[in-house]
């Protein structure tokens, strides 16, 4: 049994589409590897208890805390940070255009989580109602906005992800 | 405790129960990671061996047979929410795993195995899989074994033992005429709950025919009130007996905590009138139909 034992473990992750082989420490966290050893900075550490939600990352297009997810779990996963919604050319994507323009965001530090789980929201369900975005925004907290403009920027990207939604709200 | 510590993937049960059953007490199982990672961030677990069983296909999927659902133990609470057999079978523990703080995030990698085995008291899952009476199974050196969960809670309020994998949870199809209801009193949306309770009623016509409660986040486990509502039986519901029963609810709880949740007098309170407000959803009939995947 003592040769299924490693201080380590080899994990193969694409992250935003690029491929990394690593060999990470027992115990480290998925954002402490984003972070550090891939540079993706825009992952953010906030509370280190899974409250906060401004570490939300995708796992195999499921949003995820990096910070309570221990990298050495993830044989093989698909990862999406922030970084991954610019285009080609270093473009926003339309959800990160509507917080923009709906004032979606004030400090910014929750705001990648909080546009990753919109993300996934509106992947699944073209037509979210009110209620559908409260939920699936449950697991971020943000301390500037007061989440109005939040669910309103979530909305709008509804409407331009999707134009036949004119009348939603 | 360790600084260095070891980590396992075993690849099947077998691997993983004669892995623990060869390492000493500082070996900790892990899938997703939701309960645990938040201790070992902070330094209170520092746990000699991670033993991954988050790759076991054994301890995955929602299966039926006959009248009986068995839902491994590494099925997500996202998954409990919405797999089909579970929301029309058993849509109380669907409506229960709803409740669960931390968002999606939380519930796609939360299992419900984790769940219970962390024995935490202010948790959502216990309190329903109690009052629908479910059973779970357990893996250790001695062999498969099952027991009900309220004899697994009271053996220990420590969990399994660090040689015992919980494998799946078992769990009677609810009946037609069965009816449910579950209250979280909680102080935001996020939160623990200050006084949760599940309430499962069965009717007969206008009356009454059996009443089970169970009460969470109010003591140290779950409190099992069944016998005890014996003599509201056989009536119509009336706010009177729905008062009465907040009282029994209330008198069956000894030791209530107190913590960030509230003060211990005022949890007890609570847990008197999250039991009647559960009862009066699961007599309001709408319950089954609320259930929003």
């Amino acid at each position: 049994m003592e040769d299924l034992l490693d201080t380590s473990a080899l994990i193969q992750l694409r992250v935003d589409g690029e491929f990394h082989e690593l060999d990470v420490l027992a115990g480290r966290t998925l954002l402490d590897v984003l972070r550090d050893d891939i540079g993706k900075k825009g992952t953010h550490l906030g509370c280190k208890t899974g409250h906060c939600g401004a570490c939300t990352v995708m796992i195999d297009g499921k949003v995820a805390k990096s910070c309570i997810t221990m990298a050495a779990t993830l044989a093989r996963a698909e990862i999406t940070t922030i970084e991954g919604l610019l285009d080609e050319k270093g473009g926003l994507h339309p959800i990160q255009q509507s917080f923009w323009d709906e004032a979606g965001l004030q400090c910014g530090y929750c705001a990648p989580g909080i546009v990753l789980s919109a993300l996934e929201l509106v992947t699944d369900n073209h037509h979210p109602s009110a209620e559908d975005i409260e939920l699936a925004l449950a697991g971020s907290l943000c301390r500037c906005t007061g989440y109005q403009s939040i669910k309103r920027s979530v909305a709008e990207a509804c409407v331009r992800m999707y134009p036949a939604n004119e009348n939603i709200n | 405790m360790s600084l260095h510590p070891m980590y396992a993937r075993p690849r099947d049960l077998e691997q993983a129960s004669q892995l623990l059953a060869s390492l000493s007490s500082g070996a900790v199982i892990i899938a997703g990671g939701q309960e645990i990672m938040p201790f070992i961030n902070y330094g209170v677990m520092m746990p000699d061996v991670y033993v991954d069983i988050g790759g076991i296909k054994a301890l995955k999927g929602v299966n039926v047979n006959d009248d009986e659902v068995s839902i491994g133990a590494l099925t997500v609470h996202r998954d409990i929410q919405s797999t089909e057999d579970i929301v029309e079978r058993l849509p109380l523990l669907a409506y229960a795993a709803q409740q669960i703080g931390g968002g999606w995030q939380v519930h796609n990698r939360g299992t419900i195995g984790g769940n219970i085995v962390s024995m935490h008291p202010l948790y959502d899952i216990a309190p329903a899989l109690l009052a629908l009476d479910a059973d779970v199974e357990l893996l250790s050196d001695k062999g498969l074994q099952r027991m009900s969960l309220l004899q697994l809670q009271n053996d220990s309020s420590h969990g399994l033992g660090s040689s015992s994998i919980l494998t799946k949870i078992l769990v009677k199809t609810m009946l037609p005429n069965v009816l449910w209801g579950y209250y979280k009193l909680k102080n935001s949306a996020g939160a623990y709950g200050s006084a949760n309770a599940a309430a499962v009623i069965q009717m007969d016509g206008e009356k009454i025919k059996s009443i089970r409660i169970v009460i969470g986040a109010v003591s140290e486990t779950s409190v099992v009130i069944s016998k005890a509502l014996d003599g509201y039986l056989g009536g119509a519901y009336t706010l009177e007996i729905g008062r009465a029963i907040e009282k029994v609810c209330i008198d069956a709880i000894d030791e209530p905590l107190s913590d960030q949740q509230g003060d211990g007098v005022w949890r007890k309170a609570m847990a008197g009138i999250a039991a009647r407000r559960a009862t009066e959803m699961a007599l309001s009939n709408l319950t089954t139909s609320s259930i929003k995947r």
